[in-house]
């Protein structure tokens, strides 16, 4: 699921730990999860954890990337940065004088990209006026911002881990606090539900330009598994990137991202989860009391676009200024669908450890590549599972996919030894044992899983792994992992740096230190 | 299930912005309550902020575990947290050792040694066997060298403790160090450095490294090595480094989880029987010379997105400015969206989605930089503002908003440097390592509250030179907003 938290309002490792179970333990390690739900829809999820007092807070919206439409990609993930931008009380010093002056600037904006529009015949006269004025109505703006105040605020009152995150299929806001400003934290989000402001739009929408450039487009991984998904997928929304195409999110409109605002930012499409010191009798009337006021909103739609069954191997190759990579995708069912269970079973096999068998055969025996993982994705809508590989020069992404074939070959010959089995449901028991360790991580889970289907999942999910046999294991592999059903991608090195060294510069140069 | 973590560590090859500052050693101790400052309400200028100044919060009630501190018979120090709230244990070691020890044309001794310690199983049990024991009970051991320090762990479930403790205690004393998983280690290596130049980030941390130290100072150095170094290593070195360093009176160990304390101690004590104190002789790390010089440098890649580092040498981890050198850098671009770098770069203007500063502290004198990444066309702008905001903070004094911002953020935070008994136990361990007081987390409050403006200007006048600083910058500079020399005379690195 991780693989399609792609994006948040600022890079820290998150590092979510998802925890699951089998075995022995399978009836004692399940979570005691308290729901209460708003009579506008909103879900409040509890799990009391004293050792510590702290609370560990997340809001998470159902909506994400798979919700949008060409022309604008990345609003998801654009909106979750306008969260932090402040509402009509947080982030400004007079919310009347700063509205009809957004309200200037947004005029501004559109007649100028109108008449941008007309390219060679576009009035230069009229470009320039436009461009004077809007400069000086964003220095009223800007006199009047009270700068990201809510972030602030926050970590002024010690919150930690602040920040959020959008995926194909959810938007997360993460915040831990010390348990005593749980009010702070409830004030601040309901005011964000109810009175958001999109002030600085444009500088925001740049600061995710950046951020594609960044982790994208100057980034052989990020390209890598951007072209994978495009071409994976025809026809269903998971094939455009979570943080947009470069065209999407350089024309993004205030009124588009604000059409999306109302329809998804509802309560009856938001969950909370807290995790931590605090009293249920306690947090539900601060929830109520609120909460309980916003009205909720007509249910979204579900994504109704299916994605036709593959009818065989597509391939995409990538040129970038870069070392080789490979990765190989396979379709597979959304959550729910039992055959998932293996496959998590199965991607554990694969790359878990040093006695894992990609590992044991591609980096300790064969020695061709420095890394290579096999991945279970698993989605709201039917998703992918997923191979990646580093290769080790002189060895190239040819030998590499030939040997992740022999290996899937082998499983779907020979079922996995017991051993194998035991070992990955001993690892995935213990995983839950010290994940409950982490307030933080729990919160996270039960958000994910809420965001996905229902957080329920986490405490069924040890003795539906319970019933995996090798067997299983074996059809899966023989289910999914065919050449009909799979998309390869490559990353080469791009050819002939047209650079000649003159426009490189060479007026005093300085020698590396090393052979790279 | 557990396999989704696999993605974000493939994709979060960026640098960890904001949480920069936040070293592993800054923790602080709230006693008994904490102490929140709520500024008067006439200086709140938004509505919100004086409707949430209203707000009452009871004080937090929590006293910090107590962790004890004793000493073996061998010399080893030992850190004890007992936690029963899990089935869980950890161990945590340091060792003092560090490829600052290691030969310069043997650079990535130390790597290796701390790398191969583990991946190559011990004299009684081969690799092979040791991982499979291991992640059958879903336990790990770890281990490995860094640049002024050595480390081990393990972690196992409370019923394999003495399976975990006899395969961690073989580990740290008797490696086999087998010369095909050497070779295997250093392919690896090799193989990274050769993908270094792919990552426009990992090219500005190298250099910058390296145009910062003297070329004879182990800190110009990458711990990895280089291609040349490497091949210069033998078996022999690795043994000899190992050998050298790993005695019982040269490690701390930090145990916590579901355990008796006397019961422990005697697993200890059996565990480590004959191995003796030895006395360690550390080759003599030279002092860096304390010097700034003005200089541009830049790398040719064929990218839309600037990177850029800039900065100079900065402050020792015991410095006795600490405190108030890491309040300065929260107010300048250390506190996330709150700090005055990514305020005008990112927020004001757009022009990057990391910006901020650091001070990167080291045993002797650290780094000071500034990185950030933005589209070619703004590369100078950015730089600019950066230098402004260097210069304005040594010029004009910050203003209580802001050192009040800055201190309530560090006071109030403390809270999540005791989330787990692993961590408690770490960063006692770390206190202890790095020469800091023991008494450190008793007093971090009082030292985080003492900073004062006056304190901030003088760090700030005393450790920022933006007259003498070093800007690298990667990118294609025909695309640049203004040329680079701007900023002074241009030295261009070439890679291969």
């Amino acid at each position: 699921m991780n693989k399609k938290i792609l994006v948040s309002i600022f890079s820290v490792f998150t590092c979510i730990a998802l925890f699951t179970t089998g075995g022995s333990f399978a009836n004692s390690l399940k979570l005691d999860v308290k729901e209460h739900v708003l009579k506008n829809g909103l879900k409040l999820l509890m799990l009391e954890k004293h050792d510590v007092p702290i609370v560990c807070v997340r809001i998470n919206y159902k909506v994400g990337s798979v919700d949008e439409r060409p022309g604008i990609t990345g609003v998801s993930h654009l909106f979750e940065h306008m969260m932090f931008k402040g509402t009509k009380i947080f982030g400004t010093r007079a919310y009347a004088a700063e509205k009809p002056l957004l309200e200037k600037e947004e005029d501004l904006v559109i007649k100028l990209s109108d008449e941008r529009g007309r390219g060679e015949a576009a009035d230069k006269k009229k470009i320039e006026s436009f461009e004077k004025e809007l400069g000086e109505v964003r220095k009223k703006l800007r006199d009047l911002v009270v700068k990201d105040e809510v972030f602030s605020l926050y970590l002024r009152h010690g919150a930690s881990g602040l920040n959020a995150a959008t995926s194909t299929d959810g938007t997360y806001y993460f915040c831990d606090l010390p348990a005593n400003k749980l009010e702070l934290w409830a004030f601040i989000e309901a005011d964000r539900m109810k009175n958001l402001v999109l002030r600085e739009f444009y500088s925001e929408r740049d600061v995710v330009m950046e951020e594609r450039r960044l982790r994208t487009e100057n980034s052989p991984m990020g390209l890598l598994v951007e072209q994978l998904n495009a071409v994976s997928f025809i026809a269903h929304p998971y094939r455009w990137p979570t943080i947009g195409w470069r065209s999407d999110i350089q024309h993004i409109t205030k009124a588009e991202t604000e059409e999306y605002f109302k329809r998804y930012y509802a309560p009856n499409n938001a969950v909370i989860v807290m995790v931590g010191d605090f009293r249920p009798d306690e947090a539900i009337p601060l929830v109520e009391k609120y909460f309980g006021d916003i009205p909720a909103q007509p249910a979204p739609p579900m994504v109704k676009t299916v994605e036709p069954e593959q009818k065989g191997e597509r391939r995409v190759e990538i040129e970038f200024e870069s070392n080789p990579y490979l990765a190989i995708s396979y379709h597979i069912p959304a959550i729910g669908h039992p055959d998932l269970y293996a496959l998590d079973i199965l991607g554990s096999l694969l790359s878990e450890g040093r006695t894992s068998r990609l590992y044991k055969s591609l980096i300790e025996d064969k020695r061709i590549a420095v890394m290579a993982h096999a991945y279970n994705g698993i989605g709201k809508y039917p998703d992918t599972f997923t191979f990646i590989a580093v290769p080790r020069a002189p060895h190239t992404v040819a030998e590499i996919e030939t040997a992740f074939y022999e290996e899937i070959e082998k499983l779907k010959k020979t079922p996995p030894t017991d051993w194998e089995v035991q070992k990955i449901k001993n690892q995935l028991e213990a995983d839950f044992i010290r994940g409950l360790n982490s307030a933080s991580g729990l919160a996270n889970e039960i958000g994910q899983f809420e965001v996905l289907s229902d957080w329920r999942y986490i405490n069924t999910f040890m003795d539906k792994l319970a019933q995996v046999t090798a067997e299983d294991v074996m059809r899966v592999a023989n289910k999914y992992l065919s050449k009909s059903n799979r998309t390869v991608a490559t990353l080469v090195k791009k050819e002939n740096n047209h650079k000649t060294k003159e426009a490189r510069g060479t007026d005093a140069s300085v020698k590396p230190a090393m052979t790279y | 299930m557990n396999k989704k973590r696999n993605f974000t560590f493939l994709i979060a090859c960026i640098a960890c912005v904001f949480s920069l500052i936040y070293f592993t050693n800054l923790y602080a101790q709230p006693q008994g309550h904490e102490r929140v400052v709520t500024p008067p309400a006439e200086k709140l200028e938004s509505e919100g902020a004086k409707m949430v100044s209203g707000l009452k919060f009871k004080p937090l009630d929590f006293t910090p575990p107590k962790v004890e501190r004793l000493t073996l018979e061998n010399g080893m120090i030992i850190y004890l947290l007992e936690d029963h709230d899990l089935p869980l244990f950890h161990v945590t070691a340091r060792i003092r050792t560090g490829a600052v020890y290691e030969p310069p044309e043997k650079a990535g001794l130390a790597s290796l040694a701390g790398y191969v310690m583990r991946s190559g199983g011990t004299v009684s049990m081969p690799a092979d066997k040791m991982n499979e024991e291991l992640e059958f009970m879903a336990a790990s051991v770890e281990t490995s060298i860094d640049r002024e320090s050595g480390s081990a762990s393990l972690s196992v479930l409370k019923k394999d403790i003495d399976k975990g403790l006899k395969i961690f205690a073989d580990v740290i004393r008797n490696p086999a160090f087998p010369e095909d998983k050497i070779k295997m280690r250093k392919d690896e290596v090799i193989e990274s450095i050769r993908r270094e130049n792919d990552n426009p980030s990992q090219i500005a941390h190298r250099e910058f490294r390296r145009i910062l130290y003297d070329s004879k100072h182990p800190y110009s150095r990458k711990v990895d090595g280089t291609l040349e170094t490497i091949g210069k290593i033998s078996r022999d070195d690795v043994v000899s480094f190992h050998r050298k360093y790993f005695h019982p009176n040269n490690i701390i160990l930090g145990i916590s989880g579901d355990f008796q304390k006397d019961e422990i101690i005697r697993k200890l004590n059996a565990l480590f029987t004959g191995w003796n104190k030895e006395d360690v002789r550390f080759p003599e790390v030279p002092k860096v010379e304390n010097r700034f010089e003005k200089s541009v440098y830049y790398v040719y890649k064929d990218i839309n997105q600037a990177n850029v580092m800039m900065g100079h040498l900065g402050i020792q981890r015991r410095s006795p400015d600490y405190f108030p050198v890491m309040v300065m850098n929260f107010i300048l671009g250390g506190g996330s969206f709150t700090a005055r770098i990514p305020g005008r770069i990112r927020s004001d203007e757009g022009l990057a989605y990391s910006a901020h500063s650091a001070f990167q502290t080291a045993r002797d004198l650290g780094i000071f930089f500034v990185a950030c990444q933005t589209k070619l066309e703004s590369t100078n702008r950015a730089i600019s503002i950066a230098l402004e905001e260097l210069e304005k903070i040594r010029q004009t004094p910050v203003n209580h908003e802001e050192l009040a911002q800055a201190k309530e953020t560090f006071m109030n935070q403390f809270i999540f440097r005791f989330t787990t008994g692993a961590s408690i136990v770490a960063q006692k361990i770390d206190i202890e390592y790095e020469g800091l007081p023991l008494n450190y987390l008793e007093t971090y409050l009082e030292n985080v509250q003492a900073v004062t403006q006056e304190d901030i200007q003088r760090v700030a006048r005393k450790y920022l030179h933006p007259d003498k600083i070093k800007i690298l910058v990667v990118g294609d500079r025909e695309k640049f907003d203004k040329p680079l020399d701007n900023f002074g005379k241009v030295n261009v690195i070439e890679l291969p």
